[in-house]
């Protein structure tokens, strides 16, 4: 039966390992998250002026906001429907 | 001296046991309590506001969306120069100093100074850079076409906790669907206050409002909300309403009312104005209500079109009241197409006598009237009957005409849409779909409610109907080359027991076109003071809606 030092040793070897691996990546990733943060706040930032533009698009492309530049324009609506009880003459033609 | 060491040990024991004690009081009585201090210490929990909901037209665009807007707050302690600061905040965002100078009080952190601040406004007072001034981003309500169907959206104001709910219409009816779920994360900080990754993800996942689509056309909304405008002011209306529903599907097109509101400024109108008078609000409606009566006559078959009235000839006398015709003129032996075409009263007594009172009370029950329409907005209201012992004969007589029974607009635009729909009643609504936070799109399937009547007499319904816009007294006003189905109905009103003989609710309603109905639009005005009459108010009101409605649709005259 082999002396079970070498188990013992490996074992003991792999535990300070991933210790250290664990260390480094928890140091690694506490620093990440003001990056992290940093990438968020320009998420936001992003977000609000999109929010922002949408609503200028919405003002601009209203009904409300198209009439009332078109009255100031000059634009005048149909006021009345014609029915032709016969059909005009060029159409006969 | 053998004292000294018992006393020392005795000592030692006795400091022993207290630190024992001590410890105990700390990590086991109060553990709860300084975890939780140590969690304020080293996190934050950060609330995740969802975003309420779009309401959004038939053409997918939102008539009520989200705008960033900013609070203003002031953190007293960091202000260095307090005079100027409250100076320059006043003269920026129009709070007078006294009031601001009054907040600002000592041991104070965060002072909320104005909410609403648009973005540009915002940069203004940033680029001034005054100490101790900062901005908390929110979303508000935004309304792109101002104040539109503002009846019908409802508003959102403050609960008791100061969060945001929906009141009345389609903002109170889905305020929970609307406004989502709050979210929570917690955020470790290390010693420097910077945020640690690795232990993020503790969060409590919220959830954004769903988006709401409705049945209203945007274009045919705003050319209705233009045209009653218009109508008030010509005719000198107290207000007006006009409903417009799709019979086949149950699809409420358009739905105005005036006077109205502002859902953006909601506060500085009379809390009377937020509720929405077509769905709410009750009205002798008048002869509008005759074409019902009339179809459930025929669909019982105690009259046909021919059927001829022989108690038409004069007023009538029913248990001490004289009824009269509204314009005091009686056509003898007329019949039943010739009594809607002359909204003759007798003639309507005499077809409410012949339908008695158990059926009156059945037909006008499936027609869904004394009854809620199940419209999914919020605030309906209905009349309910009177007990069948307490109909008199006078109660069956006028109901005839539709006077002595109140009923809400839609009770009457949905029950009108059976004549355009083959005899079929569908559940009106003004939400078609929902599509939630993932982008599913769940939509609402129309939902068939009754069939009061046959589609024959539908049919025979919609001809008398025809004939009535074609020779009744609203006929100069008709739309030529187009079959229109209508009815006008000029209603008294009732105060304190007796009926108001100056003022009246006056009505039309009608569908087109007769061939194939691709609306049914009821139009009301409230005491018009330029004539009494519906011909000559609501009458025309309703064509030349009807008529850009039809131009819009591309439906070509079929005469």
């Amino acid at each position: 039966m082999k002396k079970p030092s070498h188990i013992i040793i490996f074992l003991l070897g792999l535990i300070i390992t991933l210790s250290i691996v664990k260390a480094i990546v928890y140091n690694r990733l506490s620093t990440s998250g003001v990056y992290v943060g940093k990438i968020e706040e320009e998420i936001g930032f992003y977000k609000t002026q999109n929010a922002i533009l949408s609503e200028k698009l919405l003002a601009f492309s209203s009904l409300t906001n198209i009439s009332a530049k078109a009255t100031e324009l000059g634009f005048v609506k149909n006021s009345s429907l014609m029915v032709l009880k016969r059909l005009p003459l060029a159409v006969k033609q | 001296m053998k004292w000294r060491y018992p006393f020392v040990f005795i000592t030692f024991v006795a400091l022993f046991f207290s630190i024992i004690g001590r410890l105990f009081y700390w990590q086991v009585v109060k553990a709860e309590m300084l975890s939780e201090l140590a969690r304020f210490q080293y996190s934050g929990i950060v609330k995740i506001l969802p975003r309420r909901g779009e309401i959004r037209t038939s053409d997918g665009f939102p008539i009520v969306a989200n705008k960033v807007s900013y609070l203003l707050f002031v953190n007293p302690t960091e202000i260095k120069d307090k005079n100027k600061t409250i100076s320059t905040i006043s003269s920026l965002v129009d709070i007078s100093t006294a009031s601001i100078s009054s907040e600002l009080l000592p041991g104070r952190f965060w002072v909320p100074i104005k909410a609403g601040i648009d973005a540009k406004k915002k940069e203004e007072i940033e680029k001034i850079n005054l100490p101790g001034v900062g901005f908390e981003e929110h979303y508000t309500r935004f309304y792109p076409e101002a104040s539109i169907a503002a009846h019908l959206v409802g508003f959102v104001g403050k609960n008791e906790s100061g969060q945001d709910k929906g009141y009345f219409g389609l903002e109170g009816y889905y305020d929970r669907l609307l406004r989502g779920k709050e979210g929570y994360g917690v955020e470790l900080h290390d010693a420097l206050g910077r945020p640690i990754l690795s232990k993020r993800n503790e969060q409590t996942k919220g959830m954004e409002g769903s988006n709401i689509v409705l049945s209203i056309d945007r274009s045919i909304q705003f050319l209705v909300e233009n045209k009653l405008k218009n109508a008030v002011k010509m005719y000198g209306a107290l207000g007006g309403m006009v409903g417009i529903i799709q019979p086949q599907t149950g699809n409420i097109i358009a739905m105005a009312s005036l006077p109205s509101f502002s859902q953006k400024n909601y506060q500085e109108y009379d809390e009377g104005l937020y509720k929405n008078p077509f769905i709410t609000n009750t009205y002798e409606l008048g002869s509008t209500l005759k074409p019902i009566v009339m179809a459930s006559a025929l669909d019982a078959g105690v009259v046909t079109p021919q059927t001829k009235c022989p108690i038409c000839g004069g007023p009538i006398t029913v248990s001490d009241y004289e009824l009269h015709t509204w314009n005091d003129k009686y056509y003898k032996d007329t019949n039943m197409i010739e009594v809607i075409q002359h909204s003759d009263n007798t003639g309507m007594v005499f077809v409410a006598s012949q339908l008695g009172v158990d059926r009156m009370i059945s037909y006008l029950t499936r027609f869904g009237i004394g009854s809620l329409t199940d419209i999914d907005l919020q605030g309906e209201t209905f009349s309910s009957f009177k007990p069948r012992n307490a109909w008199y004969a006078v109660d069956l007589a006028t109901t005839g005409f539709g006077q002595g029974i109140s009923i809400t607009p839609i009770e009457l635009l949905v029950a009108f849409s059976a004549l355009a729909n083959e005899g079929k009643i569908l559940e009106p609504r003004v939400v078609t779909a929902f599509e939630n936070s993932n982008g599913e799109i769940f939509k609402v399937p129309p939902k068939v409610k009754g069939t009061p009547i046959t589609a024959k007499t539908a049919k025979i319904m919609t001809e008398i109907l025809v004939n009535a816009v074609e020779k009744g007294e609203a006929q100069w006003t008709k739309l030529k080359g187009y079959r229109i189905a209508g009815k006008t109905g000029t209603a008294s009103i009732p105060v304190a027991g007796h009926y108001d003989p100056t003022n009246t609710i006056v009505s039309f309603i009608g569908f087109a076109p007769v061939e194939k109905p691709k609306f049914v639009m009821l139009v009301i005005l409230d005491k018009p003071t330029s004539s009494i009459y519906a011909a000559e108010t609501a009458a025309p009101l309703f064509f030349d809606i009807a008529k850009d409605i039809l131009s819009y649709y591309g439906i070509p005259p079929s005469e």
